[in-house]
């Protein structure tokens, strides 16, 4: 079918090309200025590891096909390659109209089947996703008109190509040899007439000149991501997802976090371009679940309104500083303190957006230039600072838990094959100390090397990291490092998942690179090298709670649930739906730990209610709920405890568990015994 | 206005304090210094009438040995303008009296027209300083303080009673020691600690003098808290009976 532009046809048809191709150019261009307003950071590191995620996520649309989005993530996956491969067609349709040139393979049978085949698959996503917004809209969904003009735009698009097309057969345009649209053709019959050719003019112009004002309504809209989505996964962070960033020589700095906006990086203002507004964030996460004022989603927004609404001022004054972004709304400072760090929005996020990384410059901002931070927040800052523990416990006691238990000190056991880091909570919190005996029990047992540090070990600083205090972070960290390493440690355990991020993923960033395990993933390989054995134990049910600084920021599911399953006698339920990778916070992370809740419901609260419902719609509810990470186990504890059920479910470590099932029997698997007569 | 806070450098309150071997003094190896809580709020008071009337400049000073130059950072990092150390031989057992003297000397200098400081400082717990100073001086003291604010050519002060509080007036220089109040000291911004470090802190020399002086001759520990105890097994008169029995013989509290 050749294009409908005899004569003056290909130069009207380049001249609306220009303007629609011209008006994108010009706002892009726009938004690139703006773009760049923000600090310079390198994204080009580990190039193939790049290209893969543009892969998967981009071109496979990896991220799209979570629980509980199959369905819809499948839709949008039939509208994303067929624009892929419409696009295809649309350039040569343009190249054919105004220079009767054609693009190579368009002219294929197989690349006419797959126009066809798509343009039907696209419609009917469409209709699928016009009829979730008009009818079911889901709850946190940004629905606004921007979504129908884009919805309608592209329905305009299938429907004129595949009138033209059907047109085109009935007028009997397409060329002997070339193959006819497929399923256009079933059309055909009902378009015969004298009027076909002119339905097939008019339709085709109606199909190119709407492509056209898409390209120059594009970059209006949160559609861009269709062109964004490109560079923002490309560019997305290769640090480990746990990792934040770290300011470098921040001794020599003058300004800390994001005070402006140009203290986010071009990569933040890029994820803002990028947001599709699908509201996935916000869906998952526990703060705007519970009734907090965060909204991940509006985070995202709000950045991305603010360098909108003053990009041109910044650029026309380099010196204006602009709106401060922590201060862009009466309530900013209180969503961004509501955040967990749990990873939730990041994780549900399509488009790579790193949520995270904004609330925190944002908080080293409020921080650490304006000493904002909320009271409880600086009381537990000025503990790390003065006692090296968030509970202004004395640092002097901090090994005491361990007196008498045999439990050697790197000081008397300097050459111990792995420290373990006990972490704050399990030297200071009664409770949590039964789980650093639990482990240490288990250590003794199947006779594996270690010492702790006792009152050389300070706060790893993860705390104060996240509520945005850099430099205390930094000060600890170095500490840490320095005692490490007079002790020339290279193996640690941590049985607290934030003690085991920050010094796996976030010490390499100030020289300190140790082989570092949590202690679920040490006992799962103790037991699975018959190191330890355990004994039967009560039969119980244990629903197991996924710590987030375990799973979604270091990805480990399966080696607590491993030690769980090798327990005698012990059922695992699963808090379904939200476990795993959709597991939902205890409310802990990010500082909120030492923070108080005073809005909405308690996260730990929601949280219990989960696993008791779980547990009924399984028919099996849990007498124990087992996790790996002390602050969860005090928020379960507590939980429990407010809803009256400390009875019926009694949270514990999974430690705690192993440990009470050592059997005694349990003998080493290189003992010596195997010498005995068999 | 012109303030000047005076401060002490006292072991922290999260410090496990040991006694010496000389049962009269306590073990400074290992302790965490830092400013006297109450002086604290002393400098947070006086940063707040800072803040509202950004003519007022805040000094800070401690009388002590060198290594109260870190408590005076810490006020520096806090947002005070300026810091002064009297330091030297014998400082560390001066007497109020001393302390008081090195003190009015500083305030005959710098000339601030209010001095604050905390009501008592947390480690001997004497609280003499302050009123010590006031006399020295010939100014009037006001105790207990937990606000104050500038008001028609003098300062309307915030003092604490049983049960609620009184507002007085001063008309002039005026020294003030400072109750714990609603606002928590301010944890100090990073450019505010960046600048601390870089200040420098002058010091003056301290004369101990001849004069009367009390000595600790005995210190102590608390006597450790024994272990709790939980009935659990019997039947509720059971335990009641028990409990009622410990209660008198053990505890003595019946």
């Amino acid at each position: 079918m050749n294009a409908p532009t005899e004569g003056a046809g290909a130069v009207v048809l380049l001249v609306v090309a220009l303007a629609g191709f011209g008006a994108f150019a010009y706002r892009t261009g726009k938004l690139y200025r703006y773009l760049r307003l923000g600090r310079n950071e390198d994204r080009t590191d580990r190039p193939r590891r790049r290209l893969r995620d543009e892969l998967v996520i981009y071109l496979l649309q990896g991220k799209l096909f979570k629980r509980p989005y199959l369905v819809r993530g499948l839709a949008h996956a039939f509208i994303f390659w067929g624009f892929i491969v419409i696009t295809v067609g649309t350039a040569d349709l343009l190249l054919n109209g105004i220079f009767k040139a054609r693009v190579p393979g368009t002219e294929s049978a197989a690349f006419v089947w797959l126009v066809d085949v798509f343009a039907f698959l696209v419609l009917a996503s469409i209709a699928l996703a016009a009829v979730r917004r008009l009818f079911f809209k889901p709850p946190r969904m940004h629905i606004a008109l921007d979504g129908y003009v884009i919805l309608g735009l592209i329905a305009t698009l299938m429907v004129s190509l595949v009138v033209f097309e059907s047109a085109g057969i009935a007028a009997d345009l397409v060329a002997t040899g070339q193959t006819a649209p497929p399923l256009a053709g079933l059309f055909a019959p009902l378009l015969r007439g004298p009027a076909a050719g002119a339905v097939f003019a008019l339709s085709w112009w109606v199909h190119v000149v709407t492509v056209l004002a898409f390209a120059a309504y594009l970059p209006q809209s949160k559609h861009l991501h269709i062109v964004t989505t490109l560079p923002n996964v490309y560019f997305r962070s290769q640090r480990p997802r746990g990792a934040l960033a770290l300011i470098p020589d921040i001794e020599e700095q003058e300004s800390f976090g994001a005070s402006g906006l140009r203290d986010l990086s071009w990569k933040q203002h890029l994820d803002g371009y990028t947001c599709t507004e699908c509201g996935r964030c916000s869906d998952s996460c526990p703060a705007a679940a519970t009734g907090k004022p965060l909204d991940p989603q509006k985070i995202v927004l709000d950045l991305r309104d603010l360098l909108l609404a003053e990009g041109d001022l910044l650029l026309k004054d380099p010196a204006a500083a602009g709106t401060a972004p922590a201060h862009q709304t009466a309530t900013k400072p209180e969503e961004l303190w509501g955040c967990t760090t749990c990873a939730a929005c990041v994780e549900a996020c399509p488009v790579t957006i790193e949520h995270i990384d904004k609330i925190v410059d944002l908080r080293r901002s409020l921080t650490m230039m304006e000493s904002a931070a909320p009271p409880e927040a600086q009381r537990a800052m000025t503990n790390i600072e003065r006692a090296g523990n968030p509970w202004g416990e004395a640092a002097d006691t901090r090994g005491a838990w361990a007196e008498g238990l045999g439990i050697p000190t790197y000081a008397d056991a300097p050459e111990a094959e792995y420290l373990y880091f006990v972490g704050c909570a399990a030297s200071f919190d009664r409770r949590n100390q039964r789980v650093a005996k639990a482990l240490a029990r288990i250590l003794a047992a199947a006779g594996v090397s270690f010492a702790i540090l006792a009152k050389e070990e300070t706060c790893n600083g993860d705390p104060a990291r996240r509520i945005g205090n850099e430099y205390l972070w930094q000060q600890q960290a170095k500490r840490n490092i320095e005692t490490f390493d007079r002790y020339k440690v290279r193996k640690v355990i941590a049985s607290c998942p934030h003690c085991f991020n920050t010094i796996a993923n976030e010490y390499p960033q100030l020289g300190g690179s140790y082989e570092v395990v949590h202690a679920l993933q040490l006992v799962e390989r103790l037991l699975a090298e018959g190191r330890i054995a355990l004994g039967a134990g009560a039969a119980e049910t244990v629903a197991y709670h996924d710590p987030c600084y375990l799973g979604r920021h270091n990805g480990i599911y399966e080696q607590p649930r491993e030690v769980l399953d090798r327990m005698p006698g012990v059922r695992r339920i699963e808090v379904e739906p939200h476990h795993r990778e959709r597991g939902f916070c205890c409310g802990a992370g990010g500082g909120r730990m030492w923070m108080e809740e005073k809005t909405g419901e308690r996260i730990n609260h929601r949280r219990v209610d989960q696993i008791v419902a779980a547990g009924r719609a399984q028919g099996a509810p849990p007498a124990t709920v087992a996790s790996g990470c002390p602050f969860c186990l005090i928020m379960l504890d507590e939980g429990v405890g407010a809803k009256g059920i400390g009875d019926s479910l009694k949270p514990v470590d999974v430690l705690e568990l192993v440990a009470a099932r050592l059997s005694p029997a349990g003998t080493p698997a290189t003992s010596e015994k195997g010498a005995a007569p068999g | 206005m012109k303030i000047l806070t005076c401060l002490k450098q006292v072991p922290d309150s999260t410090t496990k304090i040991k006694v010496a071997a000389d049962a009269r003094s306590v073990v400074t190896e290992g302790i965490t210094w830092s400013i006297s809580p109450y002086d604290e709020y002393a400098v947070e008071l006086a940063l707040e009438h800072k803040d509202g009337d950004p003519a007022t400049t805040v000094s800070a000073v401690s009388v002590g040995p060198a290594r109260a130059k870190d408590a005076l950072r810490a006020a520096l990092a806090m947002g005070c303008d300026d810091a002064t150390l009297v330091t030297g031989d014998g400082v560390e057992n001066a007497t109020a009296a001393e302390i008081a003297a090195a003190l009015a000397a500083v305030v005959t200098d710098l000339a601030p027209e209010l001095v604050v400081c905390g009501k008592q400082a947390s480690d001997d717990d004497q609280g003499l300083v302050g009123p010590a100073l006031a006399d020295l001086l010939g100014w009037p003291h006001v105790a207990l303080v937990t606000k104050f604010a500038a008001a028609g050519g003098g300062l309307e002060i915030w003092k604490e009673v049983e049960g609620g509080h009184e507002v007085w007036k001063a008309t002039g220089p005026v020294v003030l020691t400072v109750q714990k109040s609603a606002k928590e000291p301010r944890y100090p911004s990073l450019p505010g600690i960046m600048k601390a470090k870089k200040k420098e802190i002058p010091e003056r020399a301290f004369a101990a003098t001849d004069g009367p002086r009390t000595l600790v001759t005995r210190l102590e520990p608390p006597p450790q808290r024994g272990a709790g105890k939980i009935l659990k097994d019997g039947d509720p008169a059971g335990l009641a009976t028990e409990l009622v029995a410990l209660l008198r013989d053990e505890a003595k509290v019946l």
